[in-house]
């Protein structure tokens, strides 16, 4: 039930920000009385708009972090130089080397190329600050450490250093701005998304150029050469450059991830025509043919809206394997359809019923059939509505786990989803934010896609039923 | 059909590229090298059954990376058996357990995190009991045997005493973690008795520095860790059978050796100066966050009190074993109750019975079904025949040792308690607790969950 709440809540919201930007634009040329009614939901649009990015980019940022820099600082301070207190080891004790009948160590804390600035620095952790860069420290155990503001370091000893790990030095400096695309690599499989990313900005570059080329040719062909070639290039890239160099250790492999990922197509594409279809046929006969009891069915469509389906698990699982479909596709598949079919018949009936009432007469009189004007009138009209309910179906079967749980994941461990592979990268005890992040924003891709190709239909389909 | 065609062809290719990977396994580690004990295992891969063409399926709730672990222990059994084991790890395997063992589609092993659902599930019929003869092993070659046999024997549909659990990977809870070079720049010793803890603790405070990181934020499960103090507090303060009676409510909830251990957690938590961040924040940091405090700079605190699993959060650049040591959580000097040791661990019981299952479960019986987990993780196990020197590292080597020689071993009380106490009211009341509420308030309202229950 939750998530059919969900999709509800989602879909007024969404309704509501679309009005009121509607109603700005009708009402901004209206009388000046009504300008504060414009700004304040101009301001509500942009708080809305904030609240929802905030979090958005806050994740996005931390997808580039390590998880000790997460547990250290906030995302918001990752932008910029920081003054950060950092513990770095020196070299151990096996690298010294002899000059002069003394025990010499040297080397830089910072790993080559970081431009850091070190303040004020310390070999005790009860004295993290207690020596100015250039000053020399007496060790404990023997020996001294100086430090330069850069990182440089020099350890003398007259005795040789022992033990087993370098000398802790507690640094307090000025650190630039870091970012990692490990866990990404962690996620997708090493340097999946570096390739990607330059695959993608190849592609985009060989897209101007075919644009500039074709910018005089009218012909209908020309304005898709462009798009085309750029998709093409990318892909040809991929096949031949190859999208991984291997795997990281204690993640699954690009092939896992891959698999995963047509796994939920698998899923989610039939999961979204099955009930679009169904729900359709049924839209249409509860709104326009008469039959007895056809207010009784509406109103139990409605009633079943508000059934939460974690009470079907049980039961419909027995079922599935009570009549042998068993753990697999088809079962996820009919599961998903079932859950998805109150909504959409639903939302569909409440479009259909809002069409002219002449026109479907008028092919009535002409001796058109009900199929014929389900196929030829009813189904072209009402679009928006099977499209915005296909976003609806899509994400939410993409972004499922709980089904996918149940109706698909066998003990045998041969199919699953991504929601399931990302759960598994997370790990026994969890707490994993850098996974969580990049998970997050690998798992968006394609529903971002899907809704900006078709967030036109969305719009109007919402509106659909609401206003007459 | 199309759809059927398609699916025996998957399984048709599957199982052919199975059975082409099945005949040449490449072990984790190679049989006859390592210290392990590869002698019974070659004994019996000698006169295992052949199981080819059979499979196991086993549930659990490992995953990354310990799920790679163990299914490299699963490839010893299918290179003798030449059967087909699968392993899939479930974040809420709780959940899903129950789901399919409803409904029918269980897999024939499931790896509980706890008793407490498995004897839930024992008694409604749902599992298989183990042959008596795995509880004769199981108390013979076990440390503290007769303790893991009564952890795994759980009452039947009819009420009846059966064996059901095997423990399979063990952690021990009475550690209390550190970080030894910070322990040496500031001077101190380790504490070898309770008295000595507390001293170290008021010292710690007296110099103006903070000796405790606690936290008990788990998301949906905040609190446990809190949990976990009060009942190591209750073996160090009461003898072993009033603990036992407090995990059964024979000794009631609210009683006032109860109200003195979670008082006693308090000493240590309620107090601004003794917890990094102060006592506000003690529920609101979360456990796996927690133990980072050790490792910052300057330190936020000294000494953290958790389970041997810990590692695991500790930062990347930390060394277990070097940079971070844990000692034993001690007991008083002046009462003479022992070395109590509290753990918990996960227990493997038969949802699906077949004779390729129980083949397994011998399997496991086996020292190197312990000893390669021991050899790659932080796995504990109570098994006296493994080898310790195929321990990680000599950290884990000292909780092995811990774990076999305890005195008292007593499970993780809050594990045994019904689920609505020991996964409820227990939490939310310790969270109540570290924000200030009254130790006999809260210790009340326990009972009264409890009494609600029967």
């Amino acid at each position: 039930m939750a998530d059919i709440a969900d999709r509800g809540a989602f879909a007024t919201a969404a309704g509501q920000i679309r009005r009121g930007i509607f109603g700005s634009k009708t009402e901004a040329g209206a009388a000046g009385g009504k300008a504060t009614l414009t700004w304040a939901v101009h301001l509500s649009v942009a708080l809305l708009v904030f609240l929802w990015l905030f979090p958005t980019v806050g994740l996005f940022v931390s997808s580039f972090r390590t998880a000790d820099q997460i547990a250290s600082t906030g995302w918001w301070k990752a932008l910029f130089p920081a003054e950060q207190n950092l513990t770095i080891r020196a070299a151990a004790p096996e690298t010294q080397i002899e000059q002069d009948g003394m025990f010499v160590i040297e080397g830089n804390l910072f790993e080559d190329g970081a431009e850091a600035e070190i303040s004020v620095w310390g070999i005790s952790s009860r004295a993290i600050g207690a020596f100015e860069p250039g000053q020399t420290a007496e060790l404990r155990r023997g020996g001294t450490i100086t430090v330069q503001a850069d990182g440089a370091y020099r350890m003398e000893n007259a005795d040789a250093f022992e033990g087993s790990r370098g000398q802790r030095v507690f640094v307090t400096a000025t650190t630039p701005p870091e970012f990692t695309l490990g866990n990404y690599d962690t996620v997708l499989g090493k340097d999946v998304a570096r390739n990607l990313i330059i695959y993608a900005v190849a592609a985009l570059i060989f897209f101007f150029v075919l644009r500039f080329i074709f910018r005089t040719n009218e012909s209908p062909i020309a304005g898709v050469i462009p798009g085309a070639g750029g998709l093409v290039l990318f892909v040809a890239l991929a096949l031949v450059f190859g999208l991984s160099s291997g795997a990281v250790e204690g993640a699954q492999t690009t092939d896992d991830m891959a698999g995963a990922f047509f796994s939920t197509l698998t899923v989610t594409i039939p999961s979204t025509i099955i009930p679009i279809v169904i729900a359709a046929f049924a839209a249409y006969a509860l709104a326009w043919m008469d039959f007895p009891g056809r207010a009784l069915l509406i109103a139990a469509v409605v009633a079943l809206l508000v059934v939460p389906l974690q009470l079907a698990l049980i039961p419909l699982l027995k079922l599935h394997l009570g009549i042998g479909i068993g753990k697999g596709y088809l079962g996820v598949w009919l599961a998903h359809t079932g859950f998805g079919l109150p909504l959409a018949i639903y939302l569909l009936r409440n479009y259909m019923v809002g069409l002219p009432r002449d026109i479907i007469e008028c092919a009535k009189v002409d001796g058109a059939t009900d199929f014929q004007i389900f196929v030829r009138i009813i189904l072209p009209l009402s679009f928006p509505a099977l499209a915005s309910f296909a976003i609806f179906q899509f994400l939410w079967t993409w972004n499922d786990l709980l089904v996918a749980k149940v109706f698909l994941i066998d003990a045998t461990g041969e199919t699953t989803v991504m929601t399931n592979a990302i759960v598994e990268l997370l790990g026994t005890r969890g707490g994993n934010w850098e996974i969580l992040a990049t998970a997050a924003f690998v798992s968006i891709a394609v529903p971002l896609l899907v809704f900006f190709a078709m967030q036109k239909y969305l719009v109007r389909g919402l509106l659909a039923g609401s206003v007459k | 059909m199309t759809t059927r065609f398609l699916a025996s062809a998957a399984a048709l290719a599957l199982t052919a590229g199975m059975a082409a990977a099945g005949s040449h396994i490449e072990f984790k580690f190679p049989v006859g090298e390592g210290p392990f004990n590869w002698d019974s295992y070659n004994d019996w891969a000698a006169s295992a059954p052949d199981l080819s063409g059979q499979s196991v399926t086993i549930s659990g709730p490992w995953l990354q990376p310990e799920d790679d672990y163990f299914r490299d222990v699963l490839d010893y059994f299918m290179a003798a058996t030449n059967a087909e084991v699968t392993y899939v790890g479930s974040d809420s395997f709780e959940q899903n357990i129950v789901v399919d063992a409803e409904a029918g589609s269980a897999p024939n092993i499931a790896v509980f995190p706890q008793p407490g659902l498995a004897a839930d599930m024992a008694g409604r019929g749902l599992l298989n009991p183990l042959p008596a003869s795995m509880g004769d092993w199981v108390a013979e070659n076990y440390g503290a045997g007769e303790s893991w046999v009564d952890l795994g024997t759980y009452p039947d549909e009819n009420g009846a005493d059966q064996l059901y659990g095997f423990f399979y990977n063990v952690n021990v809870k009475s550690l209390v973690w550190y970080n030894p070079e910070n322990f040496e720049d500031a001077g101190y010793d380790i504490p070898t008795s309770m008295e000595e803890l507390r001293e170290l603790t008021e010292a710690i405070v007296a110099e103006g520095e903070t000796p405790w990181c606690i936290g008990l934020g788990s998301g949906a499960a905040t609190g446990w860790p809190a949990t976990d103090w009060v009942e190591d507090i209750m073996l160090r303060t009461q003898p072993p059978d009033v603990y036992d009676g407090w995990t059964t409510n024979e000794v009631a909830f609210n009683d006032p050796r109860v109200i003195a251990a979670i008082e006693e957690f308090g000493w240590f938590a309620r107090d601004d100066a003794k917890v990094a961040g102060g006592a506000g924040t003690v529920a609101a940091t979360d456990f796996r966050d927690s133990p980072k405090g050790l490792f910052s700079s300057p330190p936020q605190c000294y000494m953290h009190r958790q389970a041997s699993f810990v590692p695991a959060f500790f930062p990347d650049d930390v060394e277990f074993g070097l940079d971070a040591d844990f000692f034993y959580f001690p007991a008083y000097a002046s009462k003479d109750l022992g070395s109590p040791v509290l753990g918990g661990g996960t227990l493997m019981a038969i949802t699906d019975p077949s004779d390729a299952t129980s083949a397994l479960m011998e399997f496991f019986q086996l020292p190197v079904a312990h000893e390669i987990m021991m050899a790659q993780t932080g796995f504990l196990t109570p098994h006296k025949g493994a080898n310790p020197e195929a321990y990680l590292n000599d950290t884990l080597r000292k909780q092995g040792e811990i774990l076999v020689n305890a005195t008292t071993f007593r499970f993780d009380g809050s594990d045994l308690m019904p689920g609505g106490v020991g996964a409820g009211s227990f939490w939310t009341g310790m969270v109540d607790f570290t924000g200030g509420k009254d130790a006999a308030a809260v210790a009340d309202e326990i009972q009264a969950s409890w009494d609600a229950l029967k």
